[in-house]
């Protein structure tokens, strides 16, 4: 078991990497000149990086995810309210869940 | 920034048993209650810090740990370069602030925000901040004993925050352009899920699918 120290500076660590993660983006944008081609690179950056975290935890999980998250995307293009949508794909699982153990 | 806290506060409710989640693992991996908090605190990434957990072992090895949040944080990088043209408006302080609050959730939900209010922060700085303060709490709960609570599965928790980038994308997909772009980045991430370490293929993937758009256009 890690000592208080060695504790301290691995939590320290992380807490350092994932903010400097979070500010680096910008901070180097801010040294380049922008461009209709460079803001139309980070506009499809942004919605790929969330489609790739769909992507990624539907194909960790399995049906279930991929059932809910079909639901969930319909219900928002259907409704426009990302609550409902979040709702009814959590519904879906849970009865999935239920009819499944 | 009170409009951001009320948008992301069904999401950040959910947040509460992951939170919970957390607690509960990092005191089964030795962490004293005092120590997970202040991760969460002061890390505010469920990945990065469930991540640590693996690490928790007498030595520490410290390199190889950070050099696996800085891959499954690479998309920060990402994300605060896709927020750049906004962010670099402000101030280096206001932007440092925001910034520490970014995190998949109140990205996702800001693009479009940002675009319609020229630039406002405000929603996507309430929208963290209520976030973080579910999640530390959630962590909290947890190490105070969470295992009473039950499954996440039981009432559809574990779908939550995956069903809201769904959400989100679902929203962009109304935009004819973003189409291919995010069947490639799609793709390219659930395929290479099995030969990249977590993290580095959604910015694999991230990339590929912007280098698609920026090709198509270009034709």
């Amino acid at each position: 078991m890690p000592g208080d120290l060695a504790a301290l500076l691995a939590i320290a660590l992380v807490a350092l990497v994932t903010y400097g993660s979070r500010i680096a983006g910008a901070l180097i944008m801010s040294r380049i000149e922008t461009s209709p081609r460079i803001s139309q690179f980070l506009d499809a950056l942004a919605v790929s990086v969330v489609a790739a975290l769909v992507a990624s935890i539907a194909a960790r999980g399995g049906l279930k995810e991929i059932a809910a998250i079909v639901l969930a995307s319909a219900v928002m293009i259907g409704t426009r309210s990302a609550t409902w949508a979040m709702l009814t794909g959590m519904l879906c699982a849970a009865a999935w869940t239920a009819l499944t153990t | 920034m009170l409009r951001g806290m009320r948008r992301l506060l069904p999401v950040a409710v959910f947040v509460i048993p992951f939170g919970i989640a957390f607690g509960v693992a990092a005191v089964e991996r030795g962490l004293s209650a005092t120590q997970a908090v202040v991760m969460s605190a002061f890390v505010f990434s469920g990945t990065a810090q469930f991540a640590a957990l693996d690490f928790w072992r007498e030595p520490i090895a410290f390199l190889s740990l950070g050099l696996v949040v800085l891959a499954l944080n690479g998309r920060h990088i990402i994300m605060s370069a896709a927020l750049s043209p906004w962010l670099n408006r402000v101030g280096i302080g206001r932007r440092l602030l925001v910034l520490g609050f970014l995190s998949d959730a109140n990205f996702a939900d800001s693009r479009s925000g940002l675009k319609d209010s020229d630039g406002d922060l405000g929603p996507m700085l309430g929208g963290g901040i209520v976030l973080w303060m579910t999640w530390v709490t959630g962590t909290a709960i947890g190490v105070l004993g969470g295992s009473v609570l039950g499954h996440p599965e039981t009432f559809g928790f574990d779908v939550v925050m995956v069903c809201f980038f769904a959400a989100v994308v679902a929203r962009h997909l109304q935009q004819a352009s973003n189409v291919v772009p995010v069947i490639v980045a799609a793709m390219v991430a659930a395929l290479t899920l099995e030969w990249l370490p977590l993290g580095w293929n959604i910015i694999l993937a991230a990339l590929a699918g912007a280098l698609t758009a920026v090709f198509r256009s270009a034709r």
